[in-house]
């Protein structure tokens, strides 16, 4: 028996508005509760086939998982429940934290930047020695 | 297999849920287990659909949750909140009553 398809049930929930933070919790727990599953299937003594299907059966249809999520408005996301509100805000939103992605590509990047930074100084310093060793060479004393 | 019949189950898994949490923080796997064990199967959810029940209950302030990584695992744990409580006893009582009702109804004559 196939795996239940973690990624289908996130983008349906994700599709019918419920909130991000839920959707990615959810989805960790309900993935966490097969492989528990799974494991005492194993410590049943079946096999991995029938331990899966096992699992399978016990969790149930993630379309009624789906809809048990639907049904509670107040898992749904603030931009479903003020949709004209989100149209307006995203975009600003997206706007004003442009300038703001080199700087957090920076630092989530910081050690490979400072390695490279290390590198050029390195470089410079070098080439430096090197002009000044050449120029030393052909100057008349 | 428990068949269930939604309308007199509404509010059940609730009772439940808070019931088992307010002696212990648990996780979904942990709670699935333990409303098997407490009711003797007798009560059979769906195990996948307990998460938008719990969802629902920390969403309205009666549960709340901690993520703990437990053997390689991530695990959330959910333990009642002071308006769960609160809740819990209001649910508590509800049932009582109900169930007083019904067993006197059973126990009164079917032409009375």
């Amino acid at each position: 028996m196939p795996r239940p398809n973690f990624g289908e049930l996130r983008n349906e929930l994700l599709n019918s508005g419920i909130s991000p933070s839920h959707v990615c919790r959810a989805v960790t727990e309900i993935n966490e509760h097969y492989e528990d599953l799974v494991d005492a299937g194993l410590d049943d003594g079946r096999g991995r086939r029938d331990a899966e299907k096992f699992a399978v059966g016990a969790l149930g249809d993630l379309k009624d998982i789906s809809a048990a999520m639907r049904e509670q408005p107040e898992l749904k996301s603030w931009a479903w429940h003020h949709p004209k509100l989100a149209l307006l805000v995203y975009p600003l939103a997206c706007v004003a934290a442009l300038p703001a992605v080199p700087l957090v590509a920076g630092v989530q990047n910081a050690a490979e930047i400072a390695r490279w930074a290390a590198c050029l100084l390195v470089s410079g310093v070098l080439t430096a020695f090197l002009f000044l060793v050449l120029q030393l060479s052909i100057s008349p004393i | 297999m428990a068949q269930t019949n939604p309308p007199f189950m509404s509010g059940v898994p609730e009772l439940l849920l808070l019931r088992l949490l307010d002696q212990q923080e648990m996780y979904g796997y942990e709670l699935v287990r333990s409303i098997k064990n407490v009711t003797e199967e007798a009560i059979s959810l769906g195990e996948g659909v307990i998460y938008p029940a719990l969802h629902g209950l920390e969403r309205n302030g009666s549960l709340k949750s901690r993520r703990k990584a437990v053997g390689g695992r991530t695990r959330v744990y959910y333990s009642v909140t002071g308006k769960g409580r609160q809740r819990l006893e209001k649910l508590q009582d509800d049932w009582r009553r109900i169930q007083g009702g019904i067993t006197t109804a059973l126990e009164v004559p079917a032409h009375a």
